[in-house]
């Protein structure tokens, strides 16, 4: 037993060791592990030259740089007046233009966000308050860092490439991004001209007159709203879609536009309300387009320097093979693979640059590129090689994507990833299966460079081959976490019904494609001819789901029930008093689903608002080229130019702690009336006898530290711990599931977005089960306060699945998995569960066996806990472990502790 | 915030990897920016290099003389891609 002194004879326990001396059969593991640490059966070494690039990766900071965001307020304040489409395409092609070019020994692929390697910059026209709030602080950190001792110049500090802290001429922004000192005095002052300009400001002005203002404030203080996505992330978790300059070559779009514009200058075409604006629209992505071709161009320019100031013989033609890339795709249609692979990356930079983006989903980039690859390999121009080392760069480059965003959201909700989600397989337009070979060598490529981007989905289809199944397991095996596994035909069910009334069909439902972590998005075919020969690519063609209500504290809104509205950690009245005395179970449903409605209908309106702000005077050019029908309609994102716009939505956290509680006090108050409702609530007020998981310094259940004198709620919290859990195949509790699930999906259709559409249910977590854990007091279901809510949707609380995976799957499938936007399980088992070729089937057979029952999505863990363990106390040693953790895979080191004690805590399977 | 010495970051052989170091472009081996530079420094253009540049007083801002509303602009950024850049 491990025990921890405080005081003299104090002596308190842990609850493990309470649980293990009461004999309560909650633990960590499913089956018995072997004693040693095991680790991943699958690994592969990637090519020296990606590897080269990625060790660069590890040992770079997070950086921030202010060209594009200086260039583009230059230009944009000079415009006061002019339309605010062109004026946002005259500052986007600026910023893009100005952009300096880094080029890095042994590249192939090149470009990115920023000038430096793993660089990113702030948008103070999305947000500025947190510049200009931390002025002083800013400021005075940057003076102090001119003073820095040198000894300090070459300090590393934890957390991977995150620099939590200044040092140096480095000033950390947020503990996540570095500056330089001497780059503060134009931040603040180029944040500080859009104060009352930006969509933050402006949004919020304008929010402030719905009048459920109040409530939507207090809602997001209390944190059962993570945060407001119309000035923090716009757009993203979407697909999207390469087509347009692959078919045609930037100047090809440009003549379209030109051609375009001389159609609708002057006429409106029955339209009287945007049929003028086409004009604009026209001009606008022009301009954008320019700004693109002079970007790529400087690059080609930079790499025809370095050939020239080159002496490698090898070193120097490659700069010259990448001069040469550029300047045709500058223009043209990609002839080659290698073209057509920088064409797609650079696009992605370019739309990732326009806005705060995260989860910019490339979509099923396999077959996007399958025309180029088909040909190159059959002329012999390209082998298999060849092929892996340029997609082993491509994912180096895309880890190197980061997002600038506040705190709260880089942190809180991202863990800093940014979610560019690859999808294989699924189906072809006529229902084939569509994996092809490309896929293949996309998911050796990322067995052999493990990296967090682009993280891989397949498109689960029962038409799908054998061999391209085991080849996903096996990249599965090596511990990454990745491919997630969703369900074609649940996903296909569900974009019908939320983009039939849109005009979507079946055969274009089956272009579906993740975007984000795993977000159904809706998308198209394009028909695609290189050297005579015809295509169908897939693509998306809807606008973001990052956007809606984001996220809900399921628990919390429940803690706020049986506390009439009063949040006892912000000591401040959240929801208007229900005043109800709950006498009944039923009642008390009752009042949970009114306080859910409520927030949602306040915290839609103010989001409607928001991004409302956005569109008016921030709208996407480049998205709204991209995208199908834009260029077609003449129409930006903003003037519903997209094919598909119904695609806001109310996303929801902890559903299964607030599913056990409910369990909890059905059984445990209303049915067996073993304690009252005050009882409970007394209970969770004094979080059952524990200490704070603050005070404890986890975030894990079972790490909880009980209180000295605490005893006096053993007897409640025992109940409570083994009342009926989720994940059992407990009818009792499943109930209480599927009747949320169906009240809750069924709920989000009645309100509606900026668009004029109808919301619908978004279920992950992402890692706001961190935050929002730590803000939610005690819960019925035995969970302490502060700790960690149970990651994604459909995974059982850590320790409390104790009927194997089999009776966690008819749990989680009591319900109709396609009325929701998706789903989310995550699985941790041992490596020696899995182990050799008879494991792989095994896995295979599981997933296979989930999908039947109609679930939406799995993803697995394949790891020893006890290495996590390791890991957290050594994490020097652990700078290349992946981890698995709601709907990506990110390095260890960059997480934080509450999302790692989460982890670590999830039950672990030893065979399956 | 001295700008008095010279950093890597200042010369045209260097490209930063981050803001604590970049790669030279002579050696290939990764050099701090903060670090001594060598004899074979190049300047990179940047606008405190420029000619159009003036100083307003303010340790790292100063303005832009080569357009007619003479906006404001900060000694560090790079120039490479300034049409308007002119070596002083």
């Amino acid at each position: 037993m491990s025990e921890k002194s405080v005081g003299v004879q104090e002596v308190t326990r842990s609850l493990a060791d309470i649980l293990q001396e009461k004999g309560i059969p909650i633990s960590f593991q499913y089956g018995k592990a072997p004693e040693e640490m095991v680790d991943r059966e699958v690994k592969r070494e990637p090519t020296p030259r990606a590897k080269k690039l990625r060790d660069l990766y590890f040992n770079t900071y997070s950086s921030v740089d202010l060209e594009f965001p200086y260039w583009y307020t230059r230009k944009y304040m000079e415009l006061d007046n002019e339309v605010p489409i062109v004026r946002r395409a005259l500052a986007l092609k600026h910023a893009f233009s100005h952009l300096t070019p880094s080029i890095y020994p042994g590249e192939l692929l090149v470009m990115g966000k920023a000038h430096y390697y793993r660089g990113s910059f702030p948008m103070p026209w999305l947000s500025e308050s947190f510049y200009v709030a931390k002025e002083d602080e800013l400021y005075q950190e940057a003076l102090k860092r001119g003073s820095a001792s040198s000894g300090e110049l070459s300090k590393f500090g934890s957390g991977g490439g995150n620099v939590t802290k200044s040092f140096g001429n480095v000033v950390s922004i947020a503990g996540k991004f570095g500056i330089r000192s001497e780059e503060v005095p134009a931040l603040i002052k180029l944040a500080k001209q859009w104060v009352g300009k930006s969509v933050e400001d402006l949004g919020h002005k304008y929010e402030m007159m719905v009048p459920e203002y109040e409530l939507k404030e207090k809602l997001m203080r209390s944190l059962i709203c993570m945060f407001d996505s119309g000035f923090t992330l716009p757009q993203g978790r979407e697909v999207i879609n390469y087509y347009y300059p692959l078919q045609y070559g930037f100047d090809g779009l440009i003549e379209i536009c030109k051609q375009r514009k001389a159609e609708v200058a002057g006429k409106a075409d029955g339209d009287g309300i945007t049929g003028m604006d086409r004009l604009y629209y026209y001009d606008a992505v022009i301009h954008v387009i320019e700004g693109l071709q002079t970007w790529i161009l400087n690059y080609a320019k930079e790499a025809r320097r370095l050939a020239g100031i080159t002496e490698d013989a090898v070193q120097k033609r490659e700069y010259e093979e990448i001069a040469e890339t550029l300047e045709w795709i500058a223009h043209y249609q990609p002839r080659t693979f290698r073209e057509a692979l920088q064409l797609t990356y650079t696009l992605h930079i370019a739309v990732l640059n326009e806005d705060a983006i995260s989860g910019m989903s490339p979509g099923r980039l396999g077959q996007v590129l399958w025309p180029w690859y088909e040909q190159d390999t059959e002329a012999g121009r390209l082998t298999k090689e060849k092929t892996l080392e340029l997609l082993e760069c491509h994912r180096v480059k895309f880890t190197c994507i980061d997002c600038f965003a506040s705190t709260g959201v880089v942190g809180g909700v991202l863990s800093g990833n940014t979610f560019n989600n690859l999808s294989m397989g699924g189906l072809t337009k006529d229902g084939d299966p569509a994996s092809n070979d490309l896929e293949k060598l996309i998911l050796e490529s990322a067995m052999s460079l493990q990296s967090p981007q682009p993280t891989l989905s397949v498109l689960y289809d029962e038409k799908l081959p054998e061999d391209f199944l085991l080849k996903a397991i096996e990249c599965v095996k090596t511990g990454t976490g990745y491919p997630a596994w969703m369900n074609n035909q649940i996903g296909i069910q569900f974009l019908l019904s939320q983009y039939g009334p849109e005009g979507m069909t079946l055969p274009e439902a089956r272009a579906i494609a993740i975007g984000g972590c795993l977000e159904t998005s809706p998308c198209t075919w394009h028909p695609l001819t290189l050297n005579g020969k015809k295509y169908w690519i897939p693509g998306g063609a809807g606008q973001p789901t990052s956007v809606g209500v984001h996220f809900i504290a399921n628990p919390k809104i429940l803690e706020c029930v049986l506390f009439n509205g009063y949040d006892h950690r912000l000591k401040e009245q959240i929801f208007p008093p229900h005043n109800r005395k709950l006498e009944t179970y039923e009642e008390l449903w009752e009042v949970y689903k009114q306080y859910y409605e409520m927030a949602v209908d306040a915290l839609c309106k103010c989001n409607n608002i928001q991004h409302d702000i956005w569109r008016k005077n921030n709208m996407t050019v480049i998205n709204s080229f991209l995208k199908p029908d834009c260029l077609e309609k003449g129409r930006h994102i903003g003037q519903l130019g997209y094919r598909y716009n119904a695609t806001f939505n109310v996303e929801s956290c902890g559903t299964i702690n607030m599913v056990n509680s409910l369990a909890a006090l059905k059984k445990l108050v209303y049915e067996d009336k073993k304690y009252t409702l005050d009882q409970m609530r007394e209970a969770i007020l004094e979080n059952f006898g524990f200490k704070t998981a603050h005070e404890v310094g986890s975030f894990s259940l079972f790490s909880q530290v009980k209180k000295v004198g605490g005893e006096k709620y053993d007897k409640i919290h025992s109940d409570c711990l083994l009342a009926n859990k989720y994940g059992n195949d407990d009818p009792y509790v499943d109930g209480i599931l599927r009747e949320y699930e169906d009240w809750f999906c069924a709920m989000c259709h009645k309100f509606e977005s900026l668009y004029g559409k109808p919301l619908y249910a978004c279920q992950i977590s992402v890692s706001t089960h961190g935050p929002q854990g730590a803000a939610t007091l005690a819960t019925p279901d035995g969970r302490l306060a502060g700790t960690t809510y149970a990651d994604g949707s459909m995974s059982a609380y850590p320790g409390t699945d104790r009927n194997g995976p089999y009776a966690l799957f008819n749990s989680a499938t009591v319900w109709d998995h396609a009325k929701s936007q998706n789903s989310q399980m995550n699985l941790k088992i041992h490596p020696s569960a899995v182990k050799g070729i008879e494991g792989s089937r095994k896995l295979l057979e599981l997933t296979r066996a989930y999908m039947r029952r109609g679930a939406f999505h799995i993803q697995y863990n394949i790891v020893d806990s006890k290495i996590l363990k390791d890991a957290q106390a050594h994490p020097e040693n652990y700078r290349d472990l992946l981890i698995r953790v709601a709907g990506f895979t990110q390095y260890w080191v960059e997480l934080g502790k509450q999302i790692q004690d989460e982890v670590i805590a999830r039950t672990e399977y030893e065979e399956v | 915030m001295s700008q008095e010495t010279l950093r890597h970051n200042d010369c045209l052989n260097f490209v930063a990897v981050d803001v604590t170091k970049g790669i030279c472009r002579r050696t290939n081996e990764l050099v701090l920016i903060d670090s001594e530079v060598c004899d074979c420094f190049t300047p990179l253009p940047k606008c405190k290099n420029c000619a159009f540049f003036k100083e307003d007083g303010q340790e790292t801002i100063g303005t832009c003389t080569a357009e007619k509303n003479q906006p404001w602009t900060y000694k560090d950024l790079i120039a490479v891609t300034c049409e308007m850049y002119a070596t002083k």
